[in-house]
């Protein structure tokens, strides 16, 4: 049934992509596990997909933190599958290096985008001054994004607009602090670190930003200092 | 000041970008029911969850319950994850996109979504809104620029608005088996875009 095989084929994208009904998923998932070829165009377009939901991560409310972790407490995990499936073999045939799907991760781990940001602004008319000028700088032509791990857990992402001489400084993943500690923004020069605030929320703009500069984060007692008083846990160029 | 503040501050070591070796190991860790590891997958996968939850369903209140289900789902099912097999970011994401759209297309989802409508909507301050740019969308942005307009509008309506290659076809005047190979062509396009190896 050649034809058959061939329309099928067709499918891998609709498949990854949610777009099929359950009758068409489950018919496709037999057909996958007699199709090596389409298997693998499966995982490769399924890993596509991933960034397609990557780039329009957004920071959900703070409260849903808390909420899935304590759900976590109450809620029994499968035992995995029995190790002896068919596929094994196959699977190993078909691997691909994987080198490249890492750079995915380290981008979702800042956790952001603009193509939310325009989106989410039209749709839902935010006219806080700051998340449009966030939206400016993240959207500008020129953007560069800067992503780092800080040396106290978490991720640190910087996009910066030269044109604008404007930083988006962001957060994901950081240990939260004692009531008596803020993460406190950098902009450093051969002159000096300046403030560029607190971190408060999990996004934070920065202005006056000039090429050359680089972004820090220190932690530091609450209210902030004038001048950095620890190591910074992260430092990216601008 | 005489001294410069820029002395205090040394340069950390550029870190390798290797967080998805990461996730993976944390998601054996959370197999076993490693809490702390899934504080850390959380971190790493709560804002594309809830983004594309949220893409998908609108809905700010529908799409927490919903980011929420799913990155429960994630603990439950973390033993079901299996590295050979793709990256624990796509694991995760599948999940999430299926669960957004299975909300979209199930009876009670339209109709409390309408419900939904009629009430008045939360402040814009109880939504964490707060969004920037990654590496990923400059890399999605520039990729989906080099589809064709079929492609493009295929893909965005199927992904992100959670609609079936029927619907999409109905919605673009466009055969269906035009649809499918739209898509999928698209989506090859975008892989090769963005170097996608798996």
């Amino acid at each position: 049934m050649k034809v058959m095989r061939d329309d099928l084929h067709v499918f891998t994208g609709s498949y990854v992509l949610d777009a099929i009904s359950e009758a068409e998923r489950e018919e496709f998932e037999r057909h996958l596990q007699t199709c090596p070829t389409c298997d693998a165009e499966a995982r490769g377009l399924r890993e596509t997909a991933a960034r397609l939901a990557l780039a329009c991560a957004v920071t959900p409310p703070a409260r849903m933190e808390q909420q899935v972790l304590a759900a976590t407490y109450r809620t029994r995990q499968l035992p995995p599958l029995p190790a002896d499936r068919p596929r094994r073999e196959r699977r190993r045939v078909l691997r691909f290096p994987r080198r490249v799907a890492v750079l995915a991760a380290a981008a979702s781990v800042a956790a952001a985008v603009a193509l939310g940001i325009t989106q989410l602004s039209a749709q839902h008319q935010l006219d806080h001054a700051r998340d449009t000028a966030i939206a400016r700088v993240v959207t500008a032509p020129d953007a560069r994004v800067e992503a780092a791990r800080t040396s106290a857990g978490g991720n640190v992402t910087v996009v910066t607009s030269a044109a604008l001489r404007e930083a988006v400084v962001s957060t994901s993943g950081m240990a939260s602090l004692p009531s008596s500690r803020v993460y406190q923004v950098w902009v450093m020069s051969p002159s000096g670190a300046r403030s560029a605030g607190l971190m408060h929320g999990s996004s934070l703009l920065a202005s006056s930003v000039r090429p050359g500069d680089r972004i820090g984060i220190t932690v530091e007692p609450a209210g902030g200092t004038s001048k950095p008083t620890t190591t910074p846990i992260a430092v990216l160029p601008v | 000041m005489s001294r410069p503040d820029i002395r205090q501050l040394q340069p950390e070591p550029a870190p390798a970008p290797d967080c998805e070796p990461d996730l993976a190991a944390q998601l054996a860790l959370v197999a076993r029911g490693d809490h702390r590891a899934f504080e850390l997958v959380y971190g790493e996968l709560a804002g594309p969850v809830y983004g594309v939850v949220r893409q998908v369903l609108r809905d700010p209140a529908q799409s927490e319950e919903v980011a929420q289900e799913v990155l429960l789902e994630i603990w439950r099912t973390a033993s079901r994850f299996d590295p050979a097999r793709g990256s624990g970011a796509a694991w995760a994401l599948t999940i999430a996109h299926r669960r957004a759209v299975d909300r979209v297309r199930s009876e009670t989802a339209s109709s409390r979504r309408e419900q939904k409508a009629a009430e008045p909507q939360p402040a814009e301050d109880d939504v964490a809104e707060v969004v920037a740019a990654t590496l990923e969308f400059q890399r999605v942005r520039r990729c989906m620029g080099g589809l064709t307009d079929l492609q493009r509008e295929s893909i965005k309506l199927a992904y992100y608005s959670g609609y079936s290659y029927p619907q999409v076809a109905q919605l673009l005047g466009v055969a269906l088996g035009t649809v499918k190979t739209r898509i999928r062509d698209g989506l090859i396009r975008m892989r090769d875009c963005m170097e996608v190896t798996w």
